[in-house]
C-alpha cells in the first residue's frame, strides 16, 4: 500500500502539499484531479523521492521514502510515467525499456531482453525496438515509458498527465493501453485531465485544492450530485473539463 | 673545431625528444582527464566541501601561466618538503594537473548539457550515482565534450615544449642542444616546428575520425 500521511511540502514561503493525506492499495486506481498548480505533479514527485518533504510521511509498503536506504527499496516497487517521456535519447526503444531491469533489479539481460520485446509488441511497437526516442511520436514514445514503467514488474505504476503532451488521436492510443491495465489490475495512482477516462478507470477520485486534498471519494460518489459534485470547487472544475452533454 | 653539419645522430635525438614530448603528453593527457572527469563527477553531485575546494583549485590551475606552475612544481615542492623531485616528474605532475582544471571545466558543461529529466526517471527507476553515471550522463557528456577535448589535447601538446625549460629532454630541448651545436637556428627550428606541427594534425585528424565514428554510430538526439 501507498500511504501518504499528512504531507507538507513547501517551495520557499509557498506551501504546496498542506496536510495531503491519501492510500493507494493494492489493485486501486486512484485518480487525482484539481486544477493547474493545485500539487498533482509535486506529490507525485514526493511519492517517488524526487522531492524532500516538509512534513507528514509517506510509505510504500512500509517503506519510509524520507530515509534514503529504504527510498532505494520503495522505487522498486513503483514506476513512473512522466508527462514529457523522459526517456535515455541516446539509447534505443529496447535498451529503454531493459535498462533498469538489468541494471536495478540485476535481473538476466536475455529473458529482460524477451520480456521487453513481447511488452513492445503488446503496445504496437514491436517493429521500433532498435528505433531511437526522437524517431518516435509523441505517442509512441509514451508508450516506450509505458512499457520501461511496466518492465520493472512494479506493484505501483504511477502517471502524471501521460497524455498531456499528446494530440487526441496520440492520447487515445495511450488510454487504450492505460485502459488494458486497469482491467487487469494494476494498481496505478494516477493524474490527469482525462475526466471521462477516469471515471471509467477509477476506482476512487481524489481532488486537490491549493494543495489541499478537499475529497476523497469512491468514483460513482465522486459524481453524485449530493456528494463530490455538491462541492463548489469540483462542480466549478468539472464545468470547465468536461463537454456539457456528458455531464450528469 | 665544431661538427656544425648535420648528421643521423640528430635525427635520433630529434625523434627521441619527439617521443619524449609524446609520452608525456599521453600520459598527462589521460591522467588529466580521468582526474578532471571524476572531480566534474564530484561537482556535478555537489558533494559538499570536496566539490567546492576542487572547484576552486582548478580554477586557480585554469587561470595561471603553466610554466609559473611548472616553476611551483620544481622549485617550490622540493623546498617545502626538502626532497628533490626529477624534472620528468616535476613535468608529469604539472601537466597531469593543467590537463585535469581544462578537462574538469569541459566535463562540467557536458554533464549539465544532460537533460534533467532523463537523470529523474533514472533516479525514480533506482539508479545508484554510479550506475547514473555509467549508463545516463557518461556517454552523454562524453558525446558533447568530445569536440574540446580534441581541442585541448591539440593544445596541452603544444603545451610540454615548455618542461624543456626545467631540464626534460624533451623535443624543444633536444632542438636546443642541436640549435647550439650546429648554430644554425633557422633550419633547426623549422624542423622542431614541422614535427610539432605534424603531431598536432595526427592528433586532430584522429580526434575528427573518432568524431565522425560516434556522429555515424551517434543515435539522433535532440526533440
Ligand atoms: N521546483 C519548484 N520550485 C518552486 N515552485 C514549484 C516547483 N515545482 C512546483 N512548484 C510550484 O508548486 C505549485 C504546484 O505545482 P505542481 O506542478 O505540483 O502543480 P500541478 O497540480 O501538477 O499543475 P499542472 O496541472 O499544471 O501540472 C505551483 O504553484 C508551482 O509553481
Ligand atoms: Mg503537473
Amino acid at each position: 500500500m501507498i500511504a501518504v500521511e499528512g504531507v507538507v511540502k513547501r517551495f520557499g514561503t509557498q506551501t504546496v502539499l498542506d496536510g495531503v493525506s491519501l492510500t493507494v492499495a493494492p489493485g486501486e486506481v486512484v485518480t487525482i484531479l484539481g486544477s493547474s498548480g493545485s500539487g498533482k505533479s509535486t506529490l507525485i514527485r514526493c511519492i517517488n523521492g524526487l522531492e524532500r518533504l516538509d512534513g507528514g510521511r509517506i510509505t510504500v509498503d512500509g517503506l519510509d521514502v524520507a530515509n534514503p536506504r529504504q527510498l532505494a527499496q520503495a522505487r522498486r516497487l513503483s514506476a513512473t510515467v512522466f508527462q514529457l517521456f523522459n526517456l535515455y535519447p541516446h539509447m534505443t526503444v529496447l535498451r529503454n525499456v531493459t535498462l533498469a531491469p538489468e541494471v536495478v533489479l540485476k535481473r538476466p539481460e536475455p529473458e529482460v531482453a524477451a520480456e521487453a520485446r513481447a511488452l513492445l509488441a503488446s503496445v504496437g511497437l514491436a517493429d521500433k525496438a532498435d528505433a531511437y526516442p526522437a524517431q518516435l511520436s509523441g505517442g509512441q514514445r509514451q508508450r516506450v515509458g509505458i512499457c520501461r514503467a511496466l518492465a520493472m514488474n512494479p506493484r505501483y505504476l504511477l502517471l502524471d498527465e501521460v497524455t498531456s503532451a499528446l494530440d487526441p488521436e496520440m492520447t487515445a492510443e495511450v488510454l487504450a493501453i492505460l485502459g488494458r491495465l486497469a482491467s487487469q489490475g494494476t494498481t496505478m495512482l494516477f493524474v490527469t485531465h482525462e475526466v471521462e477516462f477516469a471515471r471509467r478507470i477509477s476506482t476512487r477520485i481524489v481532488f486537490l485544492d491549493q494543495g489541499r486534498l478537499i475529497v476523497d471519494l469512491p468514483t460513482a460518489d465522486f459524481f453524485d450530485p449530493a456528494r463530490g459534485l455538491a462541492h463548489p470547487r469540483i462542480n466549478q472544475f468539472l464545468s470547465k473539463m468536461t463537454p456539457v452533454g456528458e455531464r450528469p | 673545431m665544431r661538427h656544425t653539419g648535420f648528421t643521423v645522430h640528430d635525427g635520433l635525438l630529434l625523434a627521441q625528444g619527439l617521443g619524449v614530448s609524446l609520452g608525456l603528453f599521453a600520459g598527462t593527457f589521460a591522467l588529466g582527464l580521468v582526474l578532471g572527469s571524476a572531480a566534474a563527477v564530484v561537482r556535478h553531485f555537489r558533494v559538499p566541501a570536496l566539490g567546492a575546494a576542487l572547484h576552486a583549485g582548478l580554477e586557480l590551475l585554469r587561470n595561471s601561466p603553466v610554466l609559473v606552475q611548472l616553476f611551483l612544481v620544481f622549485f617550490g615542492i622540493p623546498a617545502l618538503i626538502h626532497q628533490p623531485l626529477t624534472p620528468v616528474v616535476a613535468a608529469g605532475v604539472t601537466l597531469s594537473a593543467n590537463t585535469a582544471a581544462f578537462v574538469y571545466f569541459i566535463a562540467v558543461a557536458g554533464l549539465d548539457a544532460v537533460g534533467r529529466d532523463q537523470v529523474e526517471a533514472a533516479r525514480v527507476y533506482g539508479f545508484s550515482r554510479a550506475q547514473l553515471v555509467r549508463h545516463i550522463l557518461a556517454p552523454q557528456a562524453a558525446a558533447f565534450a568530445l569536440g574540446p577535448l580534441v581541442g585541448l589535447a591539440v593544445n596541452q601538446l603544444q603545451v610540454t615544449s615548455l618542461v624543456s625549460v626545467i631540464g626534460v629532454m624533451d623535443l624543444t630541448k633536444a632542438g636546443d642542444i642541436l640549435n647550439l651545436r650546429t648554430l644554425r637556428p633557422f633550419a633547426v627550428w623549422t624542423m622542431v616546428g614541422a614535427l610539432y606541427f605534424a603531431a598536432a594534425k595526427g592528433l586532430t585528424l584522429l580526434g575528427h575520425h573518432w568524431e565522425r565514428r560516434l556522429r555515424a554510430h551517434a543515435p539522433p538526439l535532440g526533440f
